[in-house]
């Protein structure tokens, strides 16, 4: 009978791990996917890029006829928009913690999953950093975020958190541009061996004339392990920056110091659940199950449980201190929000990132790929519903109940928003055929690990 | 002038290649590189490397940043000087996160910059004795050396185990 991949690699045991692949199979599987892809996936390609282009004809027409084709009215001029911001940094923060936070603590299982997670950080950013743009009533002045001198005394206000943001968001972006692309260097230098023609040209741009002598290894280790280093402290910085565009205001519901942490923790645990979102089909569909094994998937849900709890945490904190504050229109806005016109709102938010991600204690589930595929989309959706919560539910509600208004995004912002998913996962696919979406150096020195590791293991039992 | 003869051996094994070159370095044969599929530590100990100056970049990048965004929000502030209800011009506690951002900021575009140079990145020409096996799973001893010295060369390589062992004259 033959052996599928899960029954070499059951529930529990050892029997997980990608220890039976040798190097020539990890680069096999690895090149396999650069192998020029069949006509569904152009259709898939043709798809997304159709939804960009709604999207971007919405956006036109928001540009041509102004803001009021939007549900923004007064007091809520922060909503749809601004909730897709959050939500796409906050996407684009696990592929650095994966790529670089577990990689400074050297968790081997993170070497399979890395490069999708870094590949979706950066399209992250670059799908986040169009909404503060859209969200202008006249984009084509964005540039004066940019500090440069003017006769006009134009300068950026640098206590503002939204020129923090520019700051944060586009370091973010370029740290992430070099990280994907130096990680993929070597990478790059075995799709070029195994390519012809503008293909082998294509990867040679990538690999810069990589060859593999100990004296580039040695340069490239430190610079990769610098800029690691330097890449954890940013991703920190970044959604606590973002959190600050809230925290730094007055308004009930914003106005707390618990806000970055908070938003950290939130962008790690929806950010883990998009990775498993998108390889889950990608490992199906690419039959990548000799690389991607169960084993990976037990520690990303491992990782998603536990940033779901910390998130309940602070969900019960932030009401907490509302009630303890004793401030009349900060307890407004709590009972507001679940007991309001949003309510039901709220209600599927806690239901999607505090009960669901529960079941993740069962490592049967854990393991179990389409009800980890199913609660990893209950997290994106509770997650966007966070944000769409603490952006426009407590904008609804201010400090003068007259001017109390409900808000209903239009037809302009969900295409945009649907867009944008279009946008994110056009870039991915294309990302995914086209450039090593497995790192074929890390997996094979996470098998050698692994092989050393189990040889130590029996060694001390013998 | 002497033949110079360039001597590549390919091994399956990282362990027997860094054996290779341990032996090779110890009785002080010849100039030798080794490539590697991925960063092995076995063999930099075998190669006895330093380590890479990249990490200097590093630091004074981040410095140049910090003192970048110092110069950018304190000169902004004092060049066009916007006064608020009598609050000091510069406020250094908001401007920290500036600084914070230019530091990582430049020091990741100091340290690729760094890695290109002390790497000698772009390469157009191949490193000499480069086998494309080498990028996949194979490691590789390459040994410049005299001629007369090339059998020895040759048996060590065999000894430790290479899979394959190939000479050519590069200077006669």
């Amino acid at each position: 009978m033959a052996r599928t991949p899960e029954a070499a690699y059951p529930v529990a045991g050892r029997e997980q791990l990608p220890v039976e692949v040798t190097y020539a199979e990890v680069d096999q599987e690895a090149l396999r996917l650069l192998q020029p892809p069949g006509r569904i996936y152009w259709y898939g390609v043709a798809f997304l890029a159709a939804l960009v282009v709604a999207g971007a004809a919405a956006w036109i027409r928001q540009i041509y006829t102004g803001l009021g084709v939007t549900g923004l009215q007064m007091p809520e001029m922060w909503a749809t928009y601004i909730t897709n911001f959050v939500f796409w940094v906050g996407i684009a923060h696990c592929g650095t913690l994966i790529s670089a936070i577990l990689y400074l603590f050297r968790s081997r299982w993170r070497t399979a999953v890395y490069r999708a997670a870094e590949a979706m950080t950066v399209f992250g950013v670059f799908t986040a950093g169009l909404f503060p743009v859209i969200h202008l009533g006249r984009p084509w002045f964005f540039y004066w975020l940019a500090p440069y001198p003017n006769e006009r005394w134009l300068q950026p206000n640098f206590r503002s958190p939204l020129v923090w943001d520019f700051f944060a968001v586009s370091t973010y972006l370029t740290v992430s541009i070099l990280f994907l692309l130096m990680g993929m260097v070597p990478d790059a230098a075995v799709a070029r061996e195994a390519s012809t023609g503008w293909r082998r040209k294509f990867y040679a741009i990538f690999s810069l004339g990589w060859q593999g002598t100990e004296e580039q290894w040695r340069h490239f280790s430190m610079v990769y392990l610098l800029l690691a280093g330097l890449a954890t402290p940013l991703v920190l910085s970044v959604h606590s920056v973002v959190s600050w565009d809230f925290a730094m205001s007055q308004l009930p519901g914003w106005h707390s110091t618990i806000f970055p942490p908070y938003f950290v923790a939130g962008a790690i645990f929806s950010g883990l659940a998009m990775v498993i979102t998108l390889l889950i089909p990608m490992r199906r569909w690419l039959k990548l199950e000799r690389v991607l094994t169960l084993w990976h998937f037990d520690n990303l849900a491992k990782v998603v449980l536990l940033t779901s709890i910390i998130v309940t945490y602070a969900y019960i904190v932030e009401a907490f201190m509302a009630w303890y504050s004793g401030d009349p229109f900060e307890k407004t806005t709590f009972y507001m929000r679940a007991f309001g016109p949003y309510g039901h709102l709220f209600w599927l938010m806690v239901l999607c990132n505090c009960i669901i991600p529960l079941f993740l204690f069962s490592p049967r589930i854990r393991t179990n790929l389409p009800l980890l595929f199913i609660i990893s989309i209950c997290v994106n959706i509770g997650m966007w519903l966070e944000r769409f919560v603490i952006i426009a539910v407590s904008l609804s509600t201010n400090f003068m109940p007259s001017q109390w208004q409900l808000y209903r995004p239009s037809l302009t912002e969900i295409t945009i928003t649907v867009g944008s998913f279009g946008w994110f996962l056009m870039w991915f696919t294309l990302f995914s055929r086209h450039l090593p979406v497995i790192s074929m150096t890390e997996v094979k020195e996470g098998v050698v690990w692994l092989k050393k590791a189990i040889r130590q293991e029996q060694a001390k039992a013998a | 002038m002497s033949e110079i003869i360039r001597i590549v051996g390919s091994f399956a094994d990282e362990e027997q290649c860094a054996a290779s070159i341990e032996k090779l370095r110890h009785l002080n044969i010849g100039k030798v590189t080794a490539f590697v599929p991925f960063p092995s530590e076995r063999i930099s100990e075998a190669m006895q490397l330093k380590r890479s100056p990249v990490r200097a970049w590093v630091l004074c990048g981040g410095i140049s940043g910090v003192l970048t965004g110092f110069a950018l929000t304190v000169g902004t502030s004092f060049t066009y000087p916007h006064h608020v209800g009598g609050m000091p011009l510069a406020s250094i506690t908001p401007y920290v996160v500036i600084m914070f951002e230019l530091l990582i900021l430049f020091g990741a575009l100091c340290g690729v910059t760094g890695f290109l140079v002390n790497a000698r990145f772009p390469r157009f020409e191949p490193v000499s004795g480069y086998s494309p096996k080498f990028a996949s799973d194979r490691f590789g001893v390459v040994v410049t050396c005299e001629a007369a010295e090339a059998e020895r060369v040759e048996a060590i390589l065999r000894e430790a185990g290479a899979e394959e062992v190939t000479s050519e004259s590069v200077q006669g």
